[in-house]
């Protein structure tokens, strides 16, 4: 897999809160819940420029649903995690779990 | 109790036509889950913070959709270059004319010059307009009709002075502001009058 199609760290933060979330997932959605999960304090904007570079990379795809009142009377961006956005997710888990793998945790030592 | 306007203001300047409808929806559903759980004050101080961290990742959204790079790019090339060699051109011909000490070049050669140049800039700034608004860039379909003539009247306008201000720093007041204002108008009627068709 080259360079440009690996997943960055917080990529893969996204995609998998999208995966989690499934139909559910929209940018306020999968911001809580990446803030819930990894108690990161996340900005609206990081969380859109993610997912729209994910869309580019072809892992997600969006559509758009009509305005609701509780949402001030605006539209909803919808995301769905595609084919090739599950197998890139396997793949990250794989290689993860290769490099975990003989590893004991908590770590302890280090460089001083 | 709507969020903060400053705050909003911010978002649908920044994030662009396109994404701040969507992006303000998400801000403004979760600001009256925070104003539940923990007060009006809160819910504010929360959106402010919010619209103020991602003004970086917002700009960022926007140059990569290709909304400014389109309108950066066509208010340069087709605005401001031409007119700046024009201006180099006019410049060029003054030097060429003599004058004795003590006079002064005739007010109506000044005036001409502006108009030959106010009508290029008219005629460019129609073109530039006009080929955007048949375009069918992804950028360009997401804009309204509108949003792209304010855009390119504004870029154009911002091209000239720089333009101007590089080219020929010494021109009279009169004759840049008749420029910066002759480009948009005309990127505006072209828009108006495409739209009216």
């Amino acid at each position: 897999m080259s360079k440009g199609e690996s997943l960055g760290e917080f990529e893969h933060l996204t995609l998998l809160a999208v995966f989690r979330l499934g139909d559910d997932a929209y940018g306020m959605r999968v911001r809580r819940e990446i803030a819930e999960r990894t108690k990161r304090d996340v900005t609206i904007g990081a969380v859109y420029t993610t997912l729209e570079r994910l869309a580019a990379k072809g892992l997600l795809k969006s559509a758009l649903s009509d305005p609701t009142p509780e949402r001030g009377g605006r539209a909803k961006r919808s995301f769905r995690v595609t084919g090739l956005g599950i197998a890139s997710l396997n793949r990250a888990r794989q290689e993860l779990g290769s490099m975990l793998e003989g590893i004991a945790f908590p770590l302890s030592g280090g460089a001083r | 109790m709507r969020p903060p306007l400053l705050a909003q203001t911010v978002l649908m300047a920044l994030a662009g036509p396109g994404e701040a409808e969507y992006i303000a929806g998400d801000l403004e559903e979760e600001f009256a889950m925070i104003r539940e759980a923990r007060g009006r004050a809160a819910a504010r101080r929360w959106y402010a913070w919010q619209v103020a961290r991602s003004i970086c990742a917002l700009l960022q959204l926007r140059i990569r959709s290709g909304e400014l790079t389109q309108a950066v790019l066509i208010a340069s090339l087709g605005v401001a270059l031409p007119l700046l060699l024009l201006d180099r051109l006019w410049t060029f011909v003054y030097s060429q004319i003599p004058l004795k000490d003590g006079l002064h070049r005739a007010a109506g050669f000044l005036v001409f010059n502006a108009l030959c140049v106010c009508a290029c800039a008219a005629v460019l700034g129609a073109w530039a307009a006009s080929n955007w608004a048949a375009s069918n860039w992804p950028a360009s379909k997401r804009l309204g009709l509108k949003s792209r003539a304010l855009a390119l009247a504004f870029a154009a306008a911002v091209a000239v002075l720089v333009a101007l201000w590089a080219g020929a720093a010494n021109a009279p007041a009169g004759y840049v502001v008749a420029l910066a204002l002759a480009v948009p108008a005309s990127a505006l009627l072209t828009f108006a009058w495409r739209k009216s068709k």
